[in-house]
């Protein structure tokens, strides 16, 4: 699977050239082609009381971003990209789905503050909306100056984790992908503690072995595809190993699967995918199966 | 004397109509396409006599699209205005560096105005390039 083409959700503030600017190491696993998309809330512009359609702000609006565009596709056709723009007035999701459609990226970029929860809140519903709506991966950036990620080196280690459904063979094909971006990729599973329950000391090393062994046989596929790759197993809560493991080897994202299952659970008690994509310090990229579109 | 068409690739509403008014009013038949894609599409089905193009589009960037133009024997010969935001200077680098790496060696668009111009302004490079 090769990343040529990025669809770049950016509100600007939340996600900038910086940003940008460190996905550009792609280029060396086939990307050449960046759209951008700014959407403007129809809430920013649209029917208000005594006052009707802000036709003027939304033009006004759109200028803003449509001079902020150019002045990043300027540098991205020098270094010989190409580059496309949309800034609609509209919904965020259906928008982005209307774009996926015409453009047919490889990976759509979104921004996800880490600023109040409220906002934690909406932006988390964004990216969890378009996550049951598109099978394109996602990368859900951060908040990055509080974060302290260091954005060039966002593909350098990343952190893999697998609980080895098939959404993550998928992911398996997306990270071969990704072979000359990344330095050295840690594979880690978690083994939840309530498998573990009422297992004596010499049955919980069996499974230990036995995960161990099925990460260093993905690892081996991994390196046979020419990318360096550790295995780890954890016990415990997934979300919060997840995120300590993450800590430990000093990822620079995480890679999760997000399956239909756990898009129809999500509804109802939020996935593990879907709760470390909203609440880690980590940038996430999302992969969810192909199955049933 | 038939009338000119030319073809204006643009994907923003508003600078369309701003151009289609500029050539009906100096008779000229306007043409239209949203992006490169669709730009390169009706420039296959029927050549015009000039486009007017706009670099930073959704689809197909006229970059890309000047580049194929101007490196296609059957349709090198159509003159080309670049009417857009980008500056002439990232517009020129982009072009070198498609060279090397696509193959081909484009001249510099014979006119490049700079959005916004007046209608006069427009119309002007309109008639010096198909009189």
């Amino acid at each position: 699977m090769e990343i040529k083409k990025i669809l770049f959700v950016t509100k600007f503030e939340k996600l900038c050239y910086n940003a940008l600017t460190s996905l550009l190491v792609l280029r060396k696993a086939s990307l050449e082609h960046f759209v951008f998309l700014n959407v403007i809330e129809k809430d920013k512009v649209a029917m208000k009381r005594g006052v009707g359609y802000l036709k003027e702000e939304a033009v006004k609006l759109k200028e803003i971003a449509n001079i902020r565009f150019i002045d990043w596709a300027e540098n991205l056709f020098e270094m010989g990209m190409e580059v496309g723009a949309y800034i609609e007035v509209s919904s965020l999701v259906p928008e982005i789905l209307k774009v996926v459609k015409q453009e047919s990226p490889d990976l759509i970029v979104i921004g996800r503050s880490s600023k109040g929860t409220l906002e934690q809140l909406y932006a988390g519903s964004d990216v969890s909306e378009l996550t049951r709506q598109t099978d394109v991966p996602i990368l859900v950036f951060k908040h990055l100056t509080e974060d302290n990620i260091v954005p060039e080196k966002l593909f350098d280690r990343p952190l893999f984790a697998t609980n080895w459904s098939e959404t993550n063979k998928i992911a398996v094909e997306y990270i071969k992908g990704l072979k000359n971006v990344i330095g050295e990729i840690h594979v880690i599973h978690v083994v939840k503690d309530s498998a573990l329950k009422s297992l004596d000391t010499h049955e919980v090393q069996k499974i230990r072995k036995s995960e161990r062994k099925r990460l260093e046989s993905l690892c081996k596929e991994l390196e046979d595809a020419g990318i360096n790759a550790r295995a780890h197993v954890y016990v415990g809560d997934p979300q919060k190993e997840i995120e300590k493991a993450a800590k430990e080897y000093q990822a620079s994202m995480i890679i999760l699967g997000s399956s239909d299952k756990a898009a129809i659970l999500e509804r109802w008690v939020g996935s593990i995918s879907k709760n470390i994509a909203d609440n880690t310090i980590f940038p996430c990229l999302l992969i969810r199966s192909r199955k049933n579109g | 004397m038939m009338s000119k068409k030319v073809l204006v690739v643009d994907d923003d509403p508003d600078v369309r109509s701003f151009v289609i008014t500029v050539l009906d009013e100096n008779q000229y038949i306007p043409l239209v396409a949203k992006d490169g894609v669709e730009g390169f599409e009706m420039i296959e089905k029927d050549p015009p006599d000039l486009v007017i193009l706009d670099v930073l589009m959704p689809r197909g960037s006229g970059i890309r699209l000047y580049h194929k133009l101007k490196t296609t024997e059957k349709y090198k010969q159509i003159p080309i205005i670049m009417f857009t935001g980008i500056a002439l200077n990232s517009f020129l680098k982009s072009q070198k560096v498609l060279d090397e790496f696509k193959g081909g060696e484009v001249p510099e668009p014979d006119i490049y105005l700079e959005k916004p111009a007046d209608p006069e302004e427009l119309a002007a490079a309109v008639k010096k390039k198909i009189g």
